[in-house]
C-alpha cells in the first residue's frame, strides 16, 4: 500500500499538482499510515527524487521547483502537527538575499525543501547586510549561511558573500560555519561561487537542499 | 552600408560587409557621465548622452531607450527604485501588495501623458535625432505574463500563477496585456525600431511545455496580435528557448530570436534558418573574470557557428558594470573582425 502512495505522491509533485498531493496524503492517513511514515517515507524521498530529476532533466523548470518546495513544506507542516514526538532536526541554516538585492523567490524554494528535510531555517529576509548573516548564524547556532543573489552586483559585489567570508575570517569562524550561494549569476558562471568565497553553490532551489544538508554534515563531523 | 542597412540585410539574407553587432551598456552610462545612478536615470537627456557616448566609443550598431528593467512599472504607480552605483536598479515598491490591489490597478489611457513617460520620450527623441537615421533604436517591453513579477515580485506572482484564484490572475494578465498594447504603440510612435519583447515565461525553463502552450502562448498572442510583430524580438530574459522557436514562429509569426548564452547556438541557427534572424549572445557574466584573449576566443567561436549563411547577429546579455573595459573592447573588436564577410 505504501508503495502505491509513494508512487502517486511523486507523480503529483512532478506534475506540480498540489491538490492531488494533499488528497493522496489525506487518503494515506485514513488508511492508517502515520504522519511520521508520510514525511520520512513519502515526502522526503519525493523531494530527493525531484533533486536528482531536476539536475538530469533538461525540461525541469522554475514552476516545478516552486511547487516541489511548496507542496513539501505544506505537507510536512501539516504532518508535524500529528507527530507523536518532535522529529530530530539535522541542523540549522540562516538564509537571506544578499545586500542590495530584493528578490525572494529562490530563497522561498530553498526554505520549502529544507523544512521537509528536517533542517531548521531562519529566514533573514531580503537585502541582508553581511554582518547580520554572521550575527544571526551565531545567535541561532547555525551550521550554514545561505545567500541568495539574483543580480550580478549582489552576487559578485563587495557587500554580499565576499564580505560574509571576510567577517568569518576576521572572527575566526570558518571552521564552524559554511557559506552556500545560489541565484542566476552563479548559473552563468559556475566558478563565480569560488571567487566570492563561498564553500558551495546550487544551480536551483531544490538542489540547494542537498548541498546544504551535505554542508551541515560536514560541519558536524569537523 | 549603415548599421540599419546591415541589420536589414542580415534579416533578409542580402549581402553585407559584416554581421550586425549589438551591445547594451546601460549602467555604464552613469559612470561615463560621472553621476550617481539615481541622478543619471532621473533625466532622459543623461541616459541619451550616456548611450551616445558608449556607442561612439565602441562603435556598435544600436542604442537603448531602456533606463532599467522596472522603469515600466513607474507608469503603473511604482514609487521607489533601489539604486546601487555598483549594479542595476531594483524595484523597491511593489504596486500590488495584496490581491485587492489588482482590482484597483489602472492602466493609463494615454501612457505618453504620464509624467514617468516624459523622460523616456526625451531620451528617445535625442537618440532619434542624433543616430536614428543610421542606427537601431532599441526599446524593452515586458510581456503580460512577466510584468506581474515587476508589479508584485516574482515570489508572489508565482504563488498567484500556480495556486491563486484564476479570475484574479486573469484580471491582472488582461491589464498587463492592455498595458503592453499601449506601450508598444507609444514606443513605435516615438521612433523605436527594435522592440525587444521580454517574455521569460516564453521559455520552458520557467514553465513546462504544457503550461507554455496553454498559458504563455495564448497570452503572448493577446499581447502581440493587435500591433503585429514587425520589429519584435523574442527574448526570454537569458533563459534558453530553442525547443519553442518553431511554435513561436508558427503561432506568433516572430522572426527574430535573441538567444540565451546557455542555448545551443548551432541548433538554434538550424531551426531559425533562412527565415529570420538568430542573435547569438555571449555569456557576459563570465567576461567579469575572463582575460581579453578568452573574450576574443568566445566571440570567434560564436561567429564561426553563427555567421555562415547570414541571418545572424552578435549580441550581449546583461553586461554587468564589473566587466573590465579591456574585455568590452576585446569583445567588440573581435565581433567586427570575426563577423566580417570580407
Amino acid at each position: 500500500m505504501l508503495d502505491a502512495i509513494i508512487k502517486a505522491y511523486k507523480e503529483a509533485v512532478f506534475e506540480t499538482d498540489k491538490e492531488a498531493a494533499f488528497e493522496i496524503v489525506n487518503r494515506a492517513l485514513t488508511e492508517g499510515i502515520t504522519a511520521e511514515e508520510i514525511v520520512f517515507k513519502v515526502v522526503i524521498p519525493a523531494v530527493e527524487e525531484m533533486m536528482s530529476l531536476i539536475v538530469k532533466d533538461p525540461d525541469a523548470n522554475l514552476a516545478q521547483h516552486f511547487m516541489t518546495a511548496q507542496i513539501a513544506a505544506e505537507v510536512t507542516e501539516k504532518m508535524l502537527e500529528k507527530f507523536q514526538h518532535p522529529p530530530e532536526i539535522i541542523g540549522r541554516v540562516v538564509i537571506g538575499t544578499a545586500y542590495g538585492d530584493l528578490h525572494s523567490l529562490g530563497k522561498r524554494i530553498v526554505m520549502g525543501c529544507l523544512k521537509a528535510l528536517m533542517v531548521e531555517v531562519v529566514d533573514l529576509g531580503v537585502n541582508v547586510p553581511a554582518e547580520r548573516f554572521v550575527d544571526e548564524a551565531l545567535a541561532h547556532d547555525a551550521q550554514v549561511i545561505a545567500i541568495s543573489a539574483m543580480m550580478v552586483h549582489s552576487a559578485n559585489g563587495e557587500n554580499g558573500c565576499r564580505k560574509v567570508r571576510q567577517i568569518l575570517q576576521e572572527r575566526g569562524l570558518e571552521a564552524r560555519l559554511r557559506i552556500v550561494v545560489g541565484g542566476a549569476p552563479y548559473r552563468f558562471d559556475s566558478n563565480l561561487y569560488k571567487s566570492v568565497g563561498a564553500d558551495a553553490w546550487a544551480g536551483d532551489g531544490v538542489s540547494a537542499g542537498k548541498v546544504i544538508v551535505d554542508l551541515i554534515h560536514e560541519v558536524k563531523k569537523s | 552600408m549603415t548599421p540599419l542597412e546591415i541589420l536589414a540585410a542580415a534579416i533578409n539574407g542580402q549581402p553585407a560587409p559584416r554581421i550586425p553587432v549589438f551591445c547594451n551598456l546601460l549602467d555604464q552610462g552613469a559612470r561615463e557621465l560621472g553621476m550617481s545612478q539615481k541622478e543619471y536615470y532621473s533625466r532622459g537627456e543623461n541616459v541619451a548622452e550616456g548611450q551616445l557616448r558608449m556607442r561612439a566609443r565602441y562603435g556598435y550598431d544600436n542604442v537603448w531607450s531602456l533606463f532599467y528593467v522596472g522603469k515600466e512599472v513607474e507608469l503603473l504607480g511604482c514609487r521607489e527604485i533601489l539604486f546601487d552605483d555598483n549594479g542595476s536598479p531594483n524595484v523597491a515598491d511593489f504596486v500590488i501588495k495584496s490581491y485587492d490591489d489588482i482590482a484597483k490597478l489602472e492602466i493609463p489611457d494615454d501612457l505618453t501623458a504620464h509624467p514617468a513617460w516624459a523622460e523616456t520620450a526625451k531620451c528617445l527623441k535625442i537618440l532619434k535625432d542624433e543616430v536614428g537615421a543610421t542606427h537601431s533604436l532599441c526599446a524593452y517591453l515586458t510581456a503580460s505574463s512577466t510584468l506581474p513579477a515587476l508589479l508584485m515580485g516574482m515570489e508572489k506572482w508565482m504563488e498567484l500563477l500556480m495556486m491563486g484564484p484564476a479570475d484574479v490572475r486573469d484580471e491582472l494578465l488582461r491589464k498587463c496585456s492592455d498595458f503592453y498594447h499601449k506601450e508598444v504603440a507609444a514606443f513605435r510612435a516615438a521612433g523605436a525600431n527594435v522592440l525587444v519583447y521580454s517574455t521569460p515565461f516564453g521559455s520552458t525553463s520557467f514553465v513546462g511545455m504544457k503550461r507554455f502552450q496553454t498559458f504563455s502562448l495564448p497570452w503572448m498572442k493577446r499581447d502581440l496580435e493587435p500591433g503585429g510583430v514587425n520589429n519584435i524580438v523574442y527574448y526570454c530574459g537569458m533563459a534558453p528557448f530553442n525547443n519553442v522557436i518553431d511554435q513561436v514562429r508558427k503561432e506568433l509569426g516572430i522572426g527574430v530570436y535573441y538567444l540565451s548564452p546557455m542555448a545551443d547556438l548551432a541548433e538554434a541557427k538550424a531551426i531559425v534558418g533562412q527565415q529570420g534572424l538568430t542573435c547569438g549572445v555571449i555569456d557576459d557574466i563570465k567576461m567579469i573574470h575572463w582575460t581579453p584573449e578568452e573574450t576574443r576566443a568566445e566571440v570567434k567561436r560564436l561567429c564561426e557557428i553563427g555567421k555562415p549563411g547570414g541571418h545572424f547577429l552578435f549580441g550581449t546579455g546583461v553586461m554587468p558594470l564589473s566587466i573590465p573595459e579591456a574585455n568590452i573592447h576585446a569583445m567588440l573588436e573581435a565581433a567586427f573582425e570575426y563577423g566580417s564577410y570580407a
